[in-house]
């Protein structure tokens, strides 16, 4: 890993505008896309640095500029409204874990609780879901709330190297190289979630092999284009 | 217990004005979150009084300044819109059995009506459902609108200690200890149902157990958070 720069930016230092935009959009699209309710939140890492953002004890449908907060690996208050969400640790513990991660989402998602407490897994019906593994997203099985520390590395170490990782009669947390990764998987599991529910009402379905994943995968991607979809479907939010 | 006091605020008070506000929000956000129809109430408690204010024979989503009611525990009219929800003994004979509870909220919800009628429970499989038993809320059995205060002893009797009663092939009566706990249950409630629906299609879920619930209940609660959000997508209809 390298080394990681030992001035963190100031809370209110203007090289965090463009990122604090790009979370609070984040958010709002969570939200307008009904993935979120009054709970959830995303996380951003600060480039570079031990330090994360993420909202402040607010819906993520009523996430602002004003109501952030930034915090280290450990948990440190760094700056922003001094009332970090509840289960910080799940992004301080997997941003810990995992170099390759630059935002995490954890939300209540219908679709990752339902399957949270079904005996099947989630498994691929659809090729969004190629970043999934084969037989779905590790399931989380514990009871709380990821309050604490040893809580957060439990969920770490369920997660392991994979994308999403469903909690158990809760919900998910899910991960990505960038922000917008991290919202676009968070969307499409739960666009998969719907998917498989609906046809296993009608019997087995045909699901993705390993290979066949491993084929959609080879192919080009482009994360940029949902991601500028979803902000136009918030663009009324955002000029208000 | 306190005393109760005699003199009773007017309905259009200032000492209410909070708190009426409160309930007609209430009343929009059950209806917004597609939980009430044309039908169904709200009540609340007024502080340290034997009375209760709810809305008087309206839909929860029409619901006005000028159509609020104001009744005591025994149903007597003392202030308001004078026409009574036909069901007030849902809210006079739950408030008098149960001092502790400020606020009651009578619905048709969709997903509580379809496990009031069903052989399987509404049980816990999200910790949405945490304020609930392992083996989900109780059913009252009885038939015909709760329009009698005999009625209204049997529903209070069913619910006994617990959050929830589902009133079969009709509904079901939310309590908390604020309007805002009693809308947070009421909206939960209903995901609850909607997603027991979904996982029971595929079998047996994982349900939360009674030690799993008691986990989470120890952890730190939020009922702000929720109320925020459902008041912030009424914006422009309000």
């Amino acid at each position: 890993m390298d080394s990681l720069k030992s001035n963190v930016l100031a809370f209110d230092s203007s090289d965090l505008k463009e990122l604090k935009q790009k979370l609070v959009d984040a958010c709002h699209i969570l939200d307008r896309e009904g993935i979120t309710d009054g709970y959830g939140h995303v996380s951003l890492r600060v480039p570079g640095t031990d330090a994360f953002l993420t909202i402040a004890g607010v819906s993520p449908g009523c996430a602002t500029l004003e109501r952030l907060v930034m915090l280290d690996l450990h948990g440190k208050f760094l700056g922003g409204q001094n009332a970090p969400p509840y289960e910080w640790p799940i992004h301080a513990c997997i941003l810990r874990a995992r170099p390759d991660v630059m935002s995490v989402c954890h939300t209540h998602s219908k679709w990752s609780s339902l399957f949270s407490v079904l005996k099947g897994g989630l498994r691929p019906v659809h090729m969004y879901a190629k970043f999934l593994p084969a037989n779905g997203p590790p399931i989380y099985p514990a009871a709380g709330l990821i309050g604490t520390v040893e809580r957060g590395e439990a969920l770490a170490t369920a997660l392991k190297d994979s994308a999403a990782v469903l909690m158990r009669a809760h919900g998910d947390a899910v991960v990505g190289a960038s922000l917008e990764q991290a919202i676009l998987r968070t969307v499409q599991l739960a666009f998969i979630g719907e998917l498989a529910h609906m046809a296993v009402a009608h019997g087995e379905p045909l699901y993705m092999s390993e290979v066949e994943m491993a084929t959609f995968s080879a192919d080009q991607a482009f994360p940029a284009r949902p991601w500028e979809y979803y902000l136009s479907r918030i663009r009324e939010r955002r000029s208000s | 217990m306190a005393a109760i006091r005699t003199d009773v605020p007017k309905i259009d008070s200032s000492e209410l004005k909070e708190l009426t506000e409160k309930l007609i929000t209430a009343c929009h956000i059950l209806d917004h979150e597609g939980v009430t129809d044309g039908y169904g109430h709200i009540s609340v408690r007024v502080p340290g009084a034997d009375a209760f204010i709810t809305i008087a024979n309206i839909s929860p989503g029409c619901v006005t300044r000028d159509r609020l009611i104001m009744q005591d525990l025994d149903g007597n009219y003392l202030d308001g819109a004078k026409t009574p929800p036909n069901e007030w003994p849902i809210h006079s004979c739950i408030l008098k059995a149960r001092p502790e509870i400020v606020s009651v909220a009578h619905t048709h919800s969709k997903w509580s009506t379809i496990f009031s009628v069903l052989p399987i429970k509404l049980k816990p499989m999200h910790h949405y459902g945490k304020f609930l038993s392992a083996d989900g809320p109780p059913i009252y059995e009885g038939i015909g609108l709760v329009r009698t205060v005999e009625r209204g002893n049997e529903l209070a009797s069913a619910l006994g200690n617990g959050p929830v009663v589902l009133m079969r092939a009709h509904g079901d009566a939310v309590v908390g200890e604020s309007v805002e706990q009693v809308i947070e249950r009421t909206t939960r409630l209903a995901m609850l149902g909607e997603w027991n629906h979904l996982a029971l299609l595929h079998g047996e879920p994982r349900y939360l157990t009674a030690a799993e619930l008691e986990v989470y209940n120890a952890d730190q609660r939020f009922p702000m958070r929720g109320w925020e959000y459902y008041v912030s997508r009424l914006d422009g209809k309000r």
